[in-house]
């Protein structure tokens, strides 16, 4: 582990910044960190417990067009019939980027998306920007108001996932490169060793844990969930602001045409299962027509089928839902009252 | 005013005047949300305070839809503010719900504070509307709660000295002013499912055939979404800036409604829901209306 300086750490920045994409957090607006890309390190905000929006669209970008075909029509040299030229067109995703101060929860973000999307059928364009992306992560200093990171047994200074890992400490940041990428970037620092054991803080333990499968299984028909969806307003802020939620929309659009001409973008889109429109199929029929089935959809889709599908919690305990949504609904408050429910379940079984 | 407001709630679920009651109650970590007592035992869970920020009218159309087919739609008690009574005038202006089926507990406001109505935030400075607000007073109840202090010292709005600010650029600025705020914003929608005006049961944003606007989550897209809506509030939305509490990243949506609503009062001196019979400017059409501009 060596040590770095404030002042070492901006150069650095500042050389990254000549060949790589590199984006950090910055101030959008008063109020408003959010991940960007930065031309300079005097742009990059320190002082964040976390983020408003997550960096996964530096991943699953809001809309991208993942595919263009262009066709032209022409005619061949000895030739009567004019035919379709066809080109298709990928999105450009091999310019390498650097994600600076990402924090350990979007990183576990980041592992539970892998587990989904990069496993066969792989997402090219998810799995392309992984490989292209080297995570800079910084340990939090202090627990946001709505972090429950440690109840989820996650960890506000895990290097689990970085790159490189930098711990702050007094006059500077202690910095460990985890992997191959993360040496590569940081070879040429001249940096002098880190003395001392690996900086740790105590956090607040965790408060309550997750119910069991089995327990979400038996509350599925629960009335909870009607009264807990009475106020929620089926808008999109906790899908858009979580760093786990990757559900998208793709739609193709003609975006050009003229005579022998034809330009059509395949778009991928942000969606979520919080829209009423999300499941609604072809002749119009919505298998989950009611805010209540939406909204039990999002828990349940984050700590009972996401595990089973792919062995990881769709949760990190960012918290940021908690702190956008505009009507309460907490995610804490709802896996507790489940839990509560489930020994209430146990106690009356047991009775029998 | 807490006392009474219960008691209120109280009486009318015992006899039956109404199924439902929405109200405001105390959430996690100190938050202030709606509340929805369906029974006379659970109303010491409503409370009032300055962070009742929320427009309950929101709630009107979606609860009064019954449980079961064929049953009655059912009928509310609401918790009403004096800019709340207003968005309740819309409503029953455009015939979304019967005055009949609602029992409009109104009550006295002296203001709501920024940043109410989430998990972690402090209160802040009364809202900027809060801070111009002249009524206080619901314009429409059945029992009022709460009295009117007789002295009250009311400030310029500072939103109206930034609509000047815009109205003195030229096109090209205001656009690029707009498109910076319309850049962040994330289509998540939250802005129009708190809106008690954009009850459409399919938005010109998701309709799917014809297709106006394409799911694509850019400027163009977002400035169409923005702009659609603006018009469509023009005249009818009240400045209760629930859109612009709500909107995660920020978006002025409340500066782009108060310039409708600016427009709309100097052009037709007509201020949305003070009263449910005024015909709406921009919603109505007279027959011997001269349509030459």
């Amino acid at each position: 582990m060596n040590f770095i300086t404030h002042v070492q750490l901006q150069d650095w920045l500042a050389r990254m910044m000549k060949d790589r994409t590199v984006i950090a957090p910055t101030r959008a607006i008063e109020d408003l960190v959010r991940y960007q890309p930065v031309n300079s390190p005097d742009a990059i905000a320190f002082d964040f417990t976390r983020t408003a929006i997550s960096p996964k669209e530096f991943f699953l970008p809001a809309s991208e067009a993942i595919l263009t075909i262009e066709r032209v029509r022409q005619i061949a040299a000895g030739s009567n019939n004019p035919e379709w030229n066809v080109k298709l067109g990928e999105p450009e995703l091999d310019r390498s980027q650097v994600l600076f101060a990402i924090r350990p929860c979007d990183t576990h973000a980041l592992l539970a998306l892998d587990a989904l999307l990069l496993q066969e059928p792989v997402d090219a364009y998810y799995a392309r920007r992984r490989k292209q992306t080297t995570l800079i992560g910084l340990a939090c200093e202090h627990p946001g108001a709505t972090c429950f990171c440690t109840s989820l047994s996650f960890a506000p200074d895990d290097s689990n996932g970085m790159d490189v890992m930098l711990y702050p400490v007094e006059g500077g940041y202690a910095l460990e490169a985890q992997t191959e990428k993360g040496q590569v970037l940081t070879d040429n620092l001249a940096l002098a060793p880190y003395r001392g054991e690996r900086p740790q803080k105590t956090w607040l333990p965790a408060e309550f844990s997750v119910p069991p499968r089995v327990v979400w299984t038996q509350l599925f028909n629960d009335p909870h969930w009607g009264r807990l969806a009475d106020r929620c307003l089926s808008c999109k802020i906790c899908a858009y602001v979580c760093p786990t939620c990757r559900c998208f929309d793709v739609r193709d659009y003609i975006v050009a045409q003229g005579l022998g001409y034809q330009k059509i973008e395949r778009l991928r889109c942000w969606d979520s299962c919080m829209a009423e429109g999300y499941q609604r199929i072809a002749g119009g029929h919505n298998p989950r027509p009611t805010k209540a089935q939406r909204l039990r959809n999002r828990f349940y889709c984050k700590f009972d089928y996401y595990p089973a599908d792919f062995g990881a919690l769709a949760c990190v305990g960012c918290g940021r839902c908690i702190e956008y949504c505009p009507v309460n609904v907490d995610i804490t408050e709802v896996l507790q009252s489940v839990a509560i429910k489930g020994e209430t379940l146990a106690t009356n079984s047991t009775r029998l | 005013m807490i006392e009474q407001i219960r008691a209120t709630a109280r009486e009318i679920l015992q006899n039956k005047t109404v199924d439902l009651v929405i109200g405001y109650e105390v959430g996690t970590r100190g938050a202030t949300r709606p509340a929805f007592i369906c029974s006379a035992d659970e109303v010491d869970r409503l409370i009032w305070n300055d962070a009742c920020t929320h427009n309950l009218t929101n709630y009107v159309r979606g609860k009064r839809v019954p449980p079961k087919r064929d049953a009655p739609p059912a009928r509310l008690g609401l918790v009403l503010k004096a800019c709340d009574a207003r968005a309740l005038n819309v409503l029953l202006r455009e015939n979304q719900v019967p005055r009949g089926d609602l029992y409009l507990i109104g009550v006295v406001c002296e203001g709501m504070r920024q940043d109410a109505g989430f998990a972690t935030r402090t209160l802040g400075d009364l809202q900027p509307r809060c801070q111009t607000c002249t009524e206080r007073v619901p314009v429409v109840y059945d029992s009022l709660i709460g009295e009117r202090k007789t002295s009250e010292v009311f400030e310029t709005s500072e939103v109206w000295q930034e609509l000047d600010r815009l109205g003195v650029m030229t096109p090209g600025e205001r656009q690029a002013f707009w498109d910076a705020e319309f850049a962040r914003c994330l289509r998540c929608y939250a802005c129009r499912q708190v809106c008690p005006a954009c009850y459409c049961v399919e938005c010109t944003a998701e309709q799917l055939d014809p297709e106006w606007v394409g799911i694509g989550i850019c400027t163009p897209e977002k400035r169409f979404f923005h702009t659609m809506r603006a018009y469509h509030l023009a005249g009818r939305c009240v400045g209760c800036d629930e859109c612009a509490r709500v909107c995660p990243i920020g978006v002025r949506l409340d500066l782009l409604n108060a310039w409708f609503r600016r427009e709309v009062q100097q052009t037709f001196d007509y201020q949305a829901g003070i009263d449910a019979t005024t015909l709406v400017p921009l919603a109505t059409f007279k027959p011997n209306e001269n349509l030459e501009l």
